[in-house]
């Protein structure tokens, strides 16, 4: 991690990978995520129809020799340049400890976080078997149930992925989609009982001991704050059609500047970043 | 020394033995539960050396112990602090599995000067002296606190007039000045007011605290200085004998006290009842929050002019970022209605769009009700029970307890002292020692993405002299699980660490109370094998 890198690309999910398997890091490059292996937060849900696109290209890249890859390493905080010709600086904190990392260029490629439950300001309790569907996965591949009577409210691709993986556990699962329905209230303690849901200007109350809570993604920018990086009200990262921040050398891609971007348009964005890019980083 | 040996080993292969047949407890007879009995209270009779002390703890027939305190609030938590100065055996009971897990637990975190207590008071002059008490508090046991100063804002002539000439003469009378300030000088320093205000003051010595932090803190300090801490153990039942109170939980321990000191929060009144005492009942009254990350520049606590019923709804910075915006005050009839209401939260943006228009359409990160206790009596109630002296209430408390609290732990500490004649121990640590406050940020990989918050943290919270046994206890500790993603990413991580280094089965680690575990079963079949 020592040294100046020309490329630091923070996050191994879609957006990244894409660019990678698209030329992106030919120069000397390092590359830090978050988990322990690359794919991003989607990366649980497979395997799962309607996303081998994605699967192939985790199965088939190839990291260049030119590329460093860093897992269990989070960038915690970015201190861009301060004069031309300086590097910028990475906060990056991993099992051996808290280090800083330089390099010429970032390319902020961390992706989104899922939308919970409290940032809708639904009413009511907050009890156990509340979640968005990230959770759900990481526990069924811990070995856990989430619950017994599911409702998934959602309607994208991975939300039914998500839906369908709980029943083939042996979950009960009824789908609620938002556009024709809202959640109203969380009843039950300590536990979920029930949602209150309405429906075309009617109240319904379904009984359920989980609620996977799919309305879809936000920026995962907090880690940006106080960096200078412009961000919009949302939290998403402004850049121009050239995917470049307010900040000169500092770019971004994938759903950090458009958190409801599906994973086919993630793919094509890093495809772009990597042919817009590839010859000036 | 041989003899002092000869005696520990009889006494191991005695305990072993008990503690073998306890196990089978439930499939004994009920002669061989009172054989049981009989050989515990024969250990407790009859050997007081410290051997015994500490395994006292695991004895579950008639605890002898000098000073018993029901509840683990902030309040609880203080006066245990203070009589662990003592030479006694001093014990608390909390009925949940946390400290703070009540009314301490969901406030404004404020350290109040108490400006606008009724003068002449208990509450009043418990409040001045916890004003002197608070900054040896906050550095013997390195609690994070911020003394922001509150700004106290009239949006009307009506307001300003009442701050004139009803609160600022009461602060007078409670030894607080408050510094008048025209709007012109309040937009000045606070951009982020509304421009339709008419005119304020500035409180300087108020602060703000993690109320988790301190009430753990206190415990800690305590344990260390040997009391002792039982959580998830309700009080079910209470005897007075000439002697001592007989306490009995919910798990079947007994206690035998010389004082019982009823520091149960809302549930004071039900505990006073299980004597017969009913001088006095409480009822809860909600507050709804709403928290908000993104400050918009608010560093000083905002105050709108009190009504009869509460101080209002104010604007306070997080001592660990964000501000909170509330508390609504409903009365409720339910001491377990923590749900949040459409009309609550929207109470809370139409008060607050009167003091920082900002906040009126903020984003949330999350949203909580706390419930806080109104006693009948409408002041601290802090005396004995009408049943017997040697139980002594301390209720009533309001939504002072966190403010006052150093001083209700030195006055009930007093009356205890002078009640029972203690004297106190040769050897209490004021502090707690540095490395449980040490930052542990640099040590090991991120498991909370959204708060950058390390192994190392994690570890040291699960490590501590009183750990967390739920995930919300970790959550207070460390501030993990309080993010953007509200733990979906690493509560699964969170319940490994927990396993590793606990012991604790998935299945059983709860998020808070009894069965809210986020998990309900194993995987079976086919997706097991994925």
């Amino acid at each position: 991690m020592s040294g100046i890198y020309e490329l630091a690309i923070v996050g191994a999910g879609l957006s990244a990978l894409s660019a990678i398997s698209a030329g992106l890091g030919r120069e000397r490059t390092i590359m830090l995520d978050y988990q322990a292996e690359p794919g991003g937060f989607l990366k649980h849900a497979l395997p799962a129809p309607g996303f081998e696109i994605f699967e192939e290209l985790i199965r088939s890249t190839r990291f260049p020799p030119s590329i460093t890859t860093c897992f269990g390493a989070t960038v915690v905080g970015l201190l861009p340049a301060f004069e031309a010709g300086e590097p910028h600086i990475l906060v990056v904190r991993q099992k051996q400890g808290t280090q800083q990392v330089q390099a010429k260029r970032v390319l902020i490629a961390c992706g989104g976080l899922e939308i919970p439950r409290e940032h809708a300001q639904i009413p009511g309790s907050r009890p156990a078997g509340v979640m968005t569907p990230i959770m759900v996965h990481l526990l069924l591949a811990q070995g856990y149930l989430p619950g017994k009577q599911a409702i998934v409210y959602g309607d994208t691709h991975y939300t039914s992925v998500t839906a369908r993986r709980l029943a083939g556990a042996g979950v009960a699962v009824s789908l609620v989609a938002p556009v024709d329905a809202q959640l109203v209230a969380i009843e039950g303690s300590p536990r979920l009982q029930r949602v209150i849901v309405r429906r075309a200007g009617e109240i319904y109350s379904m009984e359920a001991d989980l609620l996977v809570y799919g309305a879809g993604m936000m920026a995962n920018t907090h880690w940006l704050k106080g960096s200078g990086i412009s961000t919009a009200e949302d939290g998403t990262v402004q850049v121009d059609a050239g995917y470049a921040t307010n900040i000169p050398g500092i770019y971004a891609v994938g759903t950090v500047i458009a958190p409801s971007l599906d994973h086919v348009d993630s793919l094509a964005m890093g495809k772009e970043v990597a042919s817009l890019l590839g010859g000036t980083l | 020394m041989t003899r002092f040996l000869l005696e520990a080993t009889l006494a191991v292969a005695l305990f072993s033995t008990i503690a073998i047949v306890h196990r089978f407890w439930k499939m004994l007879p009920n002669y061989v539960d009172k054989v049981t009995a009989y050989l515990y209270t024969f250990i407790i009779n009859h050997h007081t050396s410290t051997t015994f002390q500490g395994w006292s703890a695991m004895v579950k027939d008639m605890q002898r112990v000098d000073v018993l305190i029901i509840g683990g609030g902030v309040v609880g938590s203080a006066i245990l602090r203070e009589l662990a100065r003592y030479d006694a055996r001093v014990a608390l009971l909390e009925r949940n599995p946390d400290v703070c897990e009540g009314t301490s637990k969901s406030n404004s975190a404020i350290v109040h000067t108490g400006f606008d207590a009724p003068p002449g008071t208990l509450e009043a002059r418990l409040l001045a002296d916890a004003r002197a008490l608070w900054p040896q508090v906050i550095e013997q046991l390195h609690i994070p606190y911020l003394q922001t100063g509150a700004l106290l804002i009239a949006t009307s002539e009506e307001e300003l007039a009442t701050l004139k000439n009803e609160i600022v003469p009461k602060a007078e009378r409670n030894g607080v000045t408050l510094q008048p300030l025209t709007c012109d000088e309040i937009l000045e320093n606070s951009p982020y007011i509304n421009p339709a205000i008419v005119g304020g003051a500035l409180v300087e010595g108020e602060g703000i605290v993690d109320p988790f932090w301190t009430t753990r803190a206190y415990c800690e300090n305590a344990v260390l200085n040997g009391a002792q801490v039982f959580t998830g153990e309700a009080v079910v039942g209470m005897s007075v004998a000439d002697e001592h109170i007989s306490v009995h939980t919910s798990n079947g321990r007994n206690f035998a006290a010389s004082l019982v000191i009823n520091a149960a929060g809302l549930w004071s009144d039900e505990v006073a009842q299980l004597v017969g005492d009913h001088s006095f009942t409480l009822t809860p009254r909600k507050g709804q929050f709403i928290i908000v990350e993104e400050d918009h520049g608010v560093s000083q606590i905002i105050l709108p002019i009190p009504n009869r019923i509460s101080k209002g709804i104010l604007v306070t910075p997080i001592i660990f970022g964000g501000v909170m915006l509330g508390p609504t005050a409903e009365e409720v009839q339910d001491k377990g209605d923590f749900a949040t209401t459409f009309e609550g939260l929207r109470q809370i943006r139409q008060g607050i769009a009167k003091l920082v228009p900002a906040m009126m359409d903020a984003v949330s990160v999350r949203q909580f009700a706390g419930l806080r206790a109104v006693s009948s009596t409408g002041e601290y109630i802090i005396r004995p029970s009408t049943a017997s002296e040697r139980l002594l209430h301390v209720a009533g408390i309001r939504s002072t307890g966190l403010s006052a609290s150093p001083a209700i732990g030195r006055y009930v500490g007093d009356l205890a002292r002078a009640q029972l004649g203690l004297a106190l121990r040769e050897h209490f640590v004021e502090e707690l020692p540095e490395y449980l406050s040490e930052t542990h940020a640099n040590e090991g990989d991120v498991i909370c993405l959204c708060r950058s918050i390390t192994r190392g943290e994690i570890m040291a919270a699960l490590r501590s002299p009183l750990p967390p046994e739920t995930l919300d206890g970790l959550k207070r500790r460390t501030g993990t699980m309080l993010g953007d993603c509200q733990g979906n990413i690493c509560m699964p991580r969170l319940m490994q660490l927990f396993q590793q280094q606990r012991g604790c089965d998935p299945l059983a680690l709860n998020k808070n109370y009894d069965g809210s575990s986020p998990v309900v079963a194993r995987v079976a079949g086919k997706e097991a094998r994925r």
